[in-house]
């Protein structure tokens, strides 16, 4: 039973995190039509600008966890919000009336730079990063349950971060105009919105919850990879095309749909638990080969 | 050779035997190693001492020939190492090579130097099948296999009083390697192996095999395998609250594991064949050369190695020629030709026969040799003792 | 006049034959990096050139055609036989040219059919794979490499219901998701080596050993020489295939799919039949190029199938321009060779080529030399 429970906790830490990254894929979406594949990448950036954060307040003398905490968030997703943004006005807009398939090229082969980038320039970015622990590491156990403080912690963070994405798109003006934007360009824009404005905002705040969910990534593992954004952002896609591309509760549906998945893998072949990932991944093709358009769908419609 | 490159080299020669301070001809040796990813703190180490004996080499005017050393990154692939090892071997100009820590590599790579012809000297793999899987006679390697290593890891670990274990390892033939023979040496004198599990080289979360290791309640983990699991294994044994002690191989005997764990790493066990370089008969010597030099990386466990490989193919060379063959054939008859780790000896599969093993143990901060620690003299206390 | 059409066709066939030809061999023999500089500016202001005089889109039609293809074939025999012993060009010839078939392959599949595969590399591996297995026994090799080709085609299978239900990005996703997948699979599945892959023997057909070096005509000529050839000759196949693929039903009806899936299947045209048509055979052409590759090299892991191996194979289709054959032989050459000569941009090489992409995406989506419409009557041909 206590084993159960931590396989739980496991599966819902992962769950959070891909839920996190899902979220970014689905606004998008939502918004522009467009898969950014870059988003993975912009994970793991953001994940390495916190480090680099950690280590310029370390070396400025700040040397307790709390304002060290705080300077590895704003940092990480001040800055990825910038990058998003950027990639958006760079990369995604100019392609909007392009084949789709470039968009997806385009952010793919960008997402390639972004990671080349940190394995090059970074000061030793080929190899694994020790990511500092900042959270507090009380822990209790139950059995051969271990139930961790800064886990606890982080759930909570996640939580409130999705509510108040929620809250932003259904009670803000902003949220409305995203949604307006959303629903239909055209109408949009001809009821005043500012378009790309909109669309920049979008990507900011994709991003930003991107580098949330690759510090909380570097929190958990107590590492940074420069390679370890190609697979969330495969993931997180993923989920979100379960859940649906362009809904919001399916994309956080299928975060957690796929790290259940994932966990389920581990459990039912203890011998090589590395066979998660091809178990996890072949549910989804097969998944999408029974829903196309994802579990909840999506309204496609096709002008002639 | 095409006309104008022919044409190049002649002018080349000509402009090189104008200038009165080269006069020797060059000669180059290849050094590879893994440069870049988690085990490029070693690999950078050979590196450096390969440098440094190429450069003491040169600086000697008794030595025959000018040699260049020309570095590849194997980047500890399989894959990568085979097109460096064509890369190099394809290169008539190359004629020997100092190869490969990763054993996954070295293993790979043994077929196509064979076929290529170019002869070489392993400088840190330990998987025995390097040398002895095959009948090559371009294949040496100057350090130990693993199989002495594990023999006093299990000698050492059981007189501590340790009992049940349950090992991890990697799934290259390194970590199965390192699995086989510790449990054939720790298993006749009472020890245990609980469970046995295998990982895939770059595995991120472990929390799948760890919750079941924890459920077999080991003393020990035995971990055979290279650094960058080693650390995640052991941060994530924390994690999940697993107290039993931390063992290793020469996989984890470098700075990058102490950097990465900080305080986590503070009592680990590991073991390695060959003495540390103070220790060494040509070890203060190595050190204070390598120092003199101001590389910007340790030369780490296997760096004297390294310098002793580059140094016995450049004196074969010297003697034979800039020939491959007849390295190759001067390769077989090496004995008892000194080096700065002792003297060399390659038996009829290219092996030589590194007698001391030594066991480490983090104290601090440092891989400190277990003699000399305070777990030895009782002062500390391992895990669960 | 007409008479003479001929022989002006092939004359001028020699002479673009003679002028790549060249051009191949200054960027396969300069040695120093500022040799290497100078072949790769001389190669930009021949380009420049050709597109100012209008050489450049003709020869693109003409990519293919019977003299070309053959003057060309000739300046590589001509070039192999210049390198005779030299085992680093010749491994870098034989590279690109089995490069060169895989993105054949993935062409028929992307410019074609316009079904995007970002698993072009666990293709190439399934072939390396099955050459492997069936290799070490009693088969002949022949037979061996037919069987990398119909083994990949045969895992390509799996993909094809989901590809066929599927669109845009979503296929891509499963393409993706595929490739991780297979790359996994190896590494975790012991039957198949594991992370430490699989050994090789070298081809041998009729006897004939490959890796061999021999002594032909009194010069020493490396095994690797035979394997250039033998990935000529493969060149040449998958040219002369997908050309004809391009001229024949089954390319008038690619392109109708890709242009406008709905208007196409208003015509009566089958979507599902086509698509199968082009992945198969596209995926048959990457599993020969593997099993092939594999032999030469004698070696393969998990490792060389990773989902950047399929984004460098996209970004050649992408930077040769898509529907263009010239193009694409030309951007594998320069992203086989140009980092293995440019020792300080091999580190760079994933970088510079996504940058590239970008670039190309951004400001010149066509390409350098823009996809043609096909015509209905007239010749399509130079």
């Amino acid at each position: 039973m206590d084993l159960l429970a931590q396989y739980v906790m496991n599966g819902v830490m992962l769950g959070l995190m891909y839920a996190l990254v899902a979220l970014g894929f689905t606004l998008f979406f939502g918004v522009l039509d467009v898969v950014q594949f870059a988003h993975g990448d912009v994970l793991t950036a953001g994940a390495f600008a916190g480090l680099a954060a950690y280590a310029v307040a370390f070396h400025a003398g700040v040397h307790s966890a709390v304002p060290q905490l705080l300077a590895v968030v704003l940092a990480a997703t001040l800055s990825m919000a910038v990058l998003g943004a950027v990639l958006g006005r760079t990369l995604v807009l100019p392609l909007k009336s392009a084949p789709p398939l470039n968009v997806l090229l385009a952010t793919l082969m960008g997402g390639t730079v972004l990671r080349e980038c940190i394995r090059l320039f970074y000061p030793g970015g080929s190899q694994p990063q020790r990511f500092p622990a900042l959270l507090p590491s009380a822990s209790w156990s139950l059995g051969r349950f271990t139930l961790r403080l800064d886990n606890v912690l982080m759930i909570l963070a996640g939580v409130a971060l999705v509510a108040g994405l929620s809250l932003l798109l259904r009670r803000t003006r902003l949220g409305l105009q995203i949604r307006a934007v959303a629903q239909d360009e055209e109408t949009a824009r001809s009821m005043g919105i500012d378009f790309r404005l909109v669309v920049l905002v979008t990507f900011a705040i994709g991003s930003g919850l991107a580098a949330f969910a690759g510090v909380m990534h570097g929190l958990y593992y107590n590492e940074v990879n420069f390679s370890s954004g190609l697979l969330l952002g495969v993931i997180g896609f993923s989920a979100a095309v379960l859940g649906g591309l362009g809904s919001l509760g399916g994309a956080v549906l299928g975060g957690f749909l796929f790290a259940g998945l994932q966990t389920l893998g581990a459990v039912a072949l203890p011998f090589a638990s590395a066979y998660k990932d091809v178990f996890a991944f072949a549910v989804v093709i097969l998944l999408m080969t029974w829903r196309p358009t994802g579990l909840i769908g999506e309204q496609l419609g096709e002008r002639v | 050779m095409p006309r104008n490159v022919a044409v190049l080299r002649v002018v080349l020669a000509l402009l090189l035997v104008s200038l009165p301070a080269s006069a020797k001809e060059t000669v180059k040796l290849a050094f590879i190693g893994p440069l870049t990813g988690g085990n490029s703190a070693i690999g950078l180490g050979g590196r450096n001492s390969a440098d440094l004996a190429v450069k003491i080499h040169n600086a000697d005017p008794k030595a025959k020939y000018q040699y260049d050393l020309v570095v590849l990154d194997d980047e500890c692939k399989p894959d990568t190492g085979v097109q460096v090892a064509t890369k190099a071997g394809a290169d008539r100009s190359i004629i020997a090579g100092v190869t490969h820590y990763c054993s996954v590599v070295a293993v790979a790579t043994v077929d196509t130097f064979h076929r290529l012809g170019l002869p070489t000297i392993v400088w840190g793999a330990v998987l025995p099948d390097i040398t002895y899987g095959h009948s090559y006679k371009e294949i040496h390697r100057v350090n130990g296999t693993m199989i002495n290593q594990n023999e006093t890891a299990a000698k050492l670990m059981l007189k501590q009083g340790f009992r049940r274990w349950v090992v991890i390892h990697d799934t290259t033939d390194y970590g199965k390697g390192h699995d086989k023979y510790f449990t054939q040496f720790v298993t006749p004198g009472g020890g245990k192996i609980l469970g046995d599990f295998g990982v895939t080289a770059d595995q991120q979360d472990f929390t799948a095999e760890l919750t079941q290791a924890k459920a077999l309640n080991p003393e020990v983990i035995f971990f055979g395998g290279l650094t960058p699991i080693g650390v995640r294994i052991r941060a994530q044994m924390d994690k999940l609250g697993i107290n039993a002690q931390f063992q290793g191989t020469s996989g984890i005997v470098n700075d990058d594991f102490i950097k990465a764990l900080g305080p986590l790493a503070e009592g680990v066990v590991a073991f390695r064949e060959g003495a540390p370089a103070e220790k060494l008969p040509g070890g203060k010597f190595f050190l204070e050369k390598y120092a003199e030099q101001k590389y910007p990386n340790p030369p780490e466990a296997y760096g004297p190695f390294a310098y002793a490989a580059a140094k016995l193919l450049m004196d074969t060379i010297d003697k034979v020629g800039p020939d491959r063959k007849k390295v190759i054939s001067a390769l077989a008859q090496v004995k008892n030709v000194d080096s700065i780790t002792g003297p060399i000896t390659f038996d009829d599969h290219g092996q030589n026969t590194v007698a001391a093993i030594t066991a480490y143990v983090v104290q601090d901060g440092k891989w400190v040799v277990w003699e000399d620690s305070e777990y030895a003299s009782g002062k500390r206390k391992l895990k669960g003792r | 006049m007409t008479a003479y059409r001929p022989a002006l066709r092939v004359l001028s066939a020699l002479a673009l034959g003679a002028v790549i030809g060249i051009l191949i061999y200054g960027l396969l023999a300069a040695e120093s990096e500022k040799a290497v500089g100078l072949v790769l500016l001389a190669v930009a202001l021949t380009v420049a050139a050709g597109l100012r005089t209008g050489v450049l889109p003709r020869l693109a039609r003409a990519a293919g055609s019977g003299p070309l293809l053959g003057s060309v074939a000739l300046a590589g025999v001509v070039l192999i036989a210049v390198f005779h012993d030299d085992p680093f060009v010749l491994l870098l010839v034989a590279r690109a040219l089995l490069v060169l078939v895989a993105c054949l392959g993935l062409h028929v599949q992307f410019a074609d059919a316009g079904v995007p595969n970002f698993a072009g590399a666990a293709f190439f591996g399934v072939g390396g794979y099955t050459a492997a297995v069936l290799g070490a026994g009693e088969i002949p090799h022949l037979l061996v490499l037919l069987a990398s080709g119909a083994m990949a085609a045969a895992v390509g299978s799996l993909l094809l219901l989901p590809l066929l239900r599927t669109r845009g990005h979503y296929a891509a996703l499963i393409t993706i998701a595929f490739g991780l997948l297979f790359r996994t699979f190896l590494e975790v599945n012991e039957g198949l080596g594991g992370p430490q892959g699989l050994k090789l023997p070298g081809l041998r057909i009729l006897g004939f050993a490959f890796n061999d070096d021999r002594q032909l005509l009194g010069l020493e000529v490396s095994g690797f020489a035979f394997y250039c050839l033998a990935a000529g000759v493969l060149a040449l196949g998958a040219v002369w295939l997908v050309r004809r693929v391009e001229r024949s039903w089954l390319g008038v009806s690619l392109d109708a799919v890709r242009l406008d899936e709905t208007a196409a299947a208003c015509f009566g045209i089958s979507l599902g039949r086509w698509k199968i048509a082009a992945l198969t055979l596209g995926n048959a052409i990457v599993g020969v190029a593997g099993g092939l590759s594999a032999m030469m090299v004698g070696f393969i892991a998990p490792n060389n199938f990773t989902f950047q191996e399929s984004l460098v194979l996209v970004s050649i289709l992408l930077l040769g321009g898509l529907g263009n054959l010239a193009g694409l032989a030309a951007a594998a050459l320069i992203v086989v060779w140009v980092p293995e000569k440019l020792q300080p941009i091999q580190e760079f090489r994933y970088l510079l080529f996504s940058v590239l992409v970008v670039l190309v995406l951004v400001l010149r989506p066509g390409g350098l030399v823009r996809r043609r419409a096909r015509q209905a009557f007239g010749s399509a041909a130079a």
